[in-house]
């Protein structure tokens, strides 16, 4: 039931987001922020926030921007490049700070 | 410090909680409420009390203040005890078994069972960047009493409903009130937004506090709007940034959780430690639904169980509550 951040997010990582989720549950990558399912608790106060609408629920994500429901999931589910373990449910961004990496999907997109 | 005795603790004055103290009052048992937000209602009114809520059971729609409103005054036909602003901090069992615990204040609650109804956790007000050491000389982020700003000049910071319905009840009391808020839009309600356009509450968009100054007491601020410092004299301000919230020190009770996130808890809403019961958006077991309506149940079998744990003589079904004479109309 999460909201997600996609595609339009990278390179741009405004952070407006960040200021607004009221659990703490957006976490700084290399090149995008990722929502932690897990945290999130739905409540919608990060969408309007974001400068580039790249913020969405799970289930009302824009055409050709489904891959990101998974990849938000995966930041935190799958170890990332540099890492032993997965993330997992970090109880807050705060705590961990600026995680400094990617997802492989969003490392190696290219902007249109 | 202050010493609070009664049957069932409830950590959480969200709706779950609520109702609980609805339960635990209709089954006899003695409740006291202590939760870390300064009103009752946990996320709906820290997040969304102008919001219509559709999904609650015999109301098509009501909205979420209106819900609140509504379940304080279904608990309070059994006068539950409220520690409001009052965050829990420690929960230990006494040498005769009781639940012991501790609040922010000081307080000591000793219970027979403890109903954890606590949402997403303790609420922390999000502070102001520029001069949160300025908290408590000058600067709040609450207003418990109108008149402490009796002839101040007041500035809020903020967005939301908090900010605006502040702003709005400080402008007779105070010698002046500016709102300033980081964006051109406003969260709060419409009609409170439109009313503070035809007030004389002098409203700052597109810009921040960027510094306070003082010497004991706050005496002035920066606003910064498009790259332009403008300094104003202000004795008070109220930074109305919203909440943020984190299961704070319900992770040092010993109780066993899910994902360092919700509480684990069986059939019956207990957690690992005997005599503490969980209920609503904490929660975790295999198909676990978070919304409120699936809290309210949850309120009930959590109650229902901590009362035949306390008093093994009676039965687990507390009866009708239609069987009982209604104490409200």
């Amino acid at each position: 039931m999460p909201y997600i951040i996609a595609a339009a997010c990278i390179d741009v990582t405004d952070k407006s987001c960040i200021e607004e989720c009221p659990v703490d549950c957006i976490y700084e990558g290399a090149r995008k922020l990722y929502i932690n399912p897990v945290e999130c608790i739905d409540c919608g106060a990060c969408e309007p926030a974001c400068p580039v609408e790249a913020i969405s629920q799970d289930r009302r994500v824009a055409a050709g921007q489904q891959e990101f429901v998974a990849d938000n999931a995966q930041f935190f589910t799958v170890p990332l490049p540099g890492r032993d373990g997965p993330l997992g449910s970090a109880g807050g961004a705060g705590a961990t700070g600026a995680i400094g990496v990617d997802t492989q999907l969003v490392a190696q997109w290219e902007k249109a | 410090m202050s010493r609070v005795d009664c049957d069932l603790i409830i950590v959480g004055a969200g709706p779950a909680g609520l109702y609980g103290a609805y339960y635990a009052g209709f089954r006899g048992l003695s409740t006291a409420l202590v939760d870390s937000l300064p009103e009752p209602g946990g996320q709906v009114t820290a997040m969304y009390p102008e919001k219509p809520i559709y999904d609650i059971a015999g109301f098509p729609a009501i909205q979420g203040r209106h819900l609140v409103a509504r379940l304080v005054e279904q608990a309070s036909q059994f006068n539950p005890a409220y520690l409001l602003g009052d965050p829990a901090r420690g929960l230990t069992r006494r040498g005769d078994g009781r639940l012991e615990m501790t609040t922010a204040s000081g307080t000591v609650l000793t219970g027979g069972a403890v109903l954890i109804s606590g949402g997403i956790g303790t609420f922390t007000p999000r502070p102001l960047p520029a001069g949160s050491e300025w908290l408590g000389r000058g600067l709040s982020y609450f207003v418990p009493s109108l008149d402490a700003h009796a002839g101040q000049d007041v500035i809020v910071v903020g967005g939301g409903d908090s900010a605006c319905d502040w702003a709005l009840s400080l402008e007779p009391v105070a010698g002046s009130v500016a709102l300033v808020h980081r964006r051109a839009a406003f969260r709060a309600h419409e009609h409170t937004v439109s009313r503070l356009r035809s007030s004389t509450v002098e409203i700052v968009t597109g810009a921040e506090v960027t510094a306070v100054h003082g010497a004991d007491r706050v005496s002035g601020v920066e606003i910064t709007a498009n790259g332009t410092t403008t300094a104003r004299p202000a004795q008070a301000v109220i930074a109305a940034l919203g909440f943020t919230a984190n299961l704070g020190p319900i992770r040092d009770w010993g109780i066993a959780l899910t994902g360092n996130r919700f509480i684990s808890v069986d059939t019956t809403m207990a957690t690992s430690v005997p005599g503490v019961y969980a209920a609503g958006d904490i929660t975790d077991y295999p198909g676990k639904v978070r919304l409120i309506s699936v809290g309210f149940g949850e309120a009930a079998t959590a109650v229902n169980n901590a009362a035949v744990l306390m008093r093994p003589d009676e039965q687990l079904f507390p009866g009708h509550s239609s069987d009982s004479v209604p104490a409200v109309a």
